[in-house]
């Protein structure tokens, strides 16, 4: 549409404030990571005029910047131990098992969805979408008392297969809308040369769906980066995912809002740079497959 | 074509093979936990014995009279209807002032997409420290333009409890709608508005006329899924207020939880999250149905 030029001075402003507004707080957060105490509870707020600190971090991840690691054990304020390394490691774990399992489960699904016709494939690909739907808690309750029984509490085993069941519907809808987007006639002409579905499957609709599969790939990691419930009810002392573990920092002598900084920036960070490389398929998998690009 | 040839089609071309282990898993997933919950909402843990009872409707009865519960439920409606009717405001409207090529606008977009990955614990956290009644970056705000009185803490007043918990919901989610909202807009023809504009359509007639009834399989999309997770909320309210002052930001999904595993009532724990299982499952069902809306 035809915009003079002042129109478009004023929307290119009201767009970068809107944003900003909306960035604000990534950016107040990740400056709290770099703040003294003094800087954090300060009245008015500090803004942007503080004098940037590692302390944080170098008490959060036991590095001390430019002089290897640091001593882990003395970081103890309040009593809690606030060395989050092997937190995050945990983090990473589950995010990674959990999104490999969904990924394989999820394509050998999708594919029959995509191309095998059978009778009650759309009732199918419903129930799949209503699993979405069960409530965390409904789940979680008694999950409990399964993982209880199994010796599953508290597992890596445990958090990973419930992490990945959870991103099951988005990686088959998902992963089905890529598959959509092969032309069938590949298959059809494959199988009258002789070959199995399998190796049509290996062979040439994976290596088709590559971009597809990592974007789902990536999906599948942020939701169980994110997730909070699953870990807080079935897990208890050895294994934490950051999200959840971020409540040790509130201690009987004040929330230490620095070392909590620090840790949900070094746990954003990653999860900034994975998403901005699927840019391209976002939307898609922020709508489980149902909006194309 | 050979006989063979067509066997092995007809029998590679089976589908249960590659959905047994998708079918195994979801069951295990949902079908077992959905009849574990109704087993065990007739049941109660009993402290003493340490073992389960049989208690018959007890569990259900308790759920009709329990006003906490019902309140649970209306804050729960309450976050829904509120969120989802500003975030879809909202996106649109940014959205639509997004949907142009402006300098740095390609960036602007990208940025939004940052809110989605930050683990919604965290976004509770930070808007715990931004409204802090002390130190906090909202607080300042608010006392300065006169909204807010001096020394009131917005999270630990009842009143205004509910809209403290929104507003992280309400940034960390409205960009969501934001994305999704202008991939729409990008994909709408633009014949349509050619045509509007030498007819001499205003700009809001267009939006009225033409970008909202194009919109409305998008929107429709947006609602189901956002609606999901919306009705389900449980991390902003479980680390900003734990559904206090009293019970202000109680949610259904808090109070199940709470019941289970602070209180130890298993079986109430179970007939409370198995009511928002029936709920959420018949509310999206019938939006599928009235929308229209097809994977």
């Amino acid at each position: 549409m035809h915009q003079s030029a002042s129109t478009r001075t004023l929307r290119t402003i009201a767009g970068w404030v809107v944003v900003g507004l909306f960035f604000f707080p990534i950016y107040f957060w990740t400056s709290v990571a770099f703040r003294d105490a003094k800087d954090i509870f300060n009245w008015p707020p500090i803004f942007f005029d503080f004098s940037p600190t590692f302390k944080n971090f170098e008490q959060v991840f036991g590095i001390s910047l430019g002089f290897g690691f640091g001593n882990q054990t003395a970081v103890t304020p309040g009593g809690g131990n606030f060395y989050m390394a092997p937190r995050l490691l945990d983090t990473i774990i589950v995010a990674s098992f959990s999104t490999i399992l969904a990924i394989v489960v999820a394509t050998l699904a999708a594919y029959s969805l995509s191309r095998m016709t059978f009778r009650g494939r759309h009732d199918f690909v419903n129930w799949v979408l209503s699993t979405r739907m069960m409530p965390p808690v409904a789940v979680a309750i008694p999950m409990f008392f399964i993982f209880k029984q199994f010796n599953l509490l508290d597992t890596y085993t445990g958090v990973i297969v419930v992490h990945g069941i959870m991103n099951l519907p988005l990686a088959v809808l998902l992963l089905k809308s890529f598959f959509d987007d092969i032309p069938a006639e590949i298959d059809e002409s494959a199988l009258l040369d002789g070959a199995s579905r399998w190796t049509i499957f290996r062979r040439i609709v994976l290596p088709m769906a590559k971009g597809g599969i990592a974007a789902t790939a990536v999906l599948c990691f942020i939701f169980s980066w994110t997730e909070f419930l699953f870990v807080l009810t079935l897990t208890q002392t050895s294994i934490k995912t950051v999200p959840v573990v971020s409540s040790t920092f509130v201690t009987s002598i004040g929330t230490a809002w620095g070392n909590m900084a620090a840790l949900g920036a070094a746990a954003i960070v990653p999860a900034f740079i994975v998403i901005l490389l699927v840019q391209r398929h976002l939307v898609r998998g922020l709508t489980m497959g149902s909006l194309k690009q | 074509m050979s006989v063979a040839q067509v066997k092995r089609i007809a029998i590679s071309d089976s589908p249960w093979p590659w959905l047994m282990p998708l079918i195994a898993l979801l069951v295990v997933f949902t079908i077992y936990p959905f009849f574990y919950n109704v087993w065990l909402s007739f049941h109660e843990f009993v402290p003493r014995k340490r073992s389960l009872a049989f208690v018959g409707f007890d569990n259900w009865i308790q759920l009709w009279n329990d006003a906490r519960f019902w309140g649970a439920l209306g804050v729960t409606f309450a976050y829904f209807i509120i969120a989802l009717i500003i975030e879809i405001v909202l996106g649109m409207a940014i959205a639509l002032l997004l949907d142009a090529e402006l300098p740095g606008f390609g960036a602007l977009r990208a940025v939004l997409s940052l809110t989605l990955v930050i683990p919604p614990a965290i976004a509770g956290m930070m808007f715990l420290l931004l409204q802090d009644p002390q130190f906090g970056v909202v607080t300042y705000v608010l006392n300065s333009l006169g909204i807010l009185d001096k020394g009131m803490p917005i999270l630990a007043t009842s009143s205004t409890a509910l809209a403290g918990v929104l507003l992280a919901e309400i940034w960390q989610w409205t960009p969501f709608m934001v994305l999704i909202f202008l991939a729409g807009l990008r994909s709408l023809p633009a014949e349509p508005y050619e045509a509007a504009m030498i007819d001499g359509a205003s700009s809001f007639q267009m939006f009225r006329r033409l970008t909202l009834p194009m919109m409305s399989r998008v929107i429709a999309v947006a609602v189901l899924i956002r609606g999901i997770d919306l009705f389900r909320v449980f991390d902003y309210v479980f680390v900003m207020t734990s559904g206090g002052p009293g019970t202000a930001t109680y949610t259904v999904s808090l109070y199940a939880w709470q019941q289970t595993f602070s209180f130890l009532k298993w079986g109430y724990g179970a007939t409370i999250s198995l009511t928002s299982l029936v709920i959420i499952l018949v509310l999206a069902n019938v939006f599928l149905r009235v929308a229209k809306v097809r994977w």
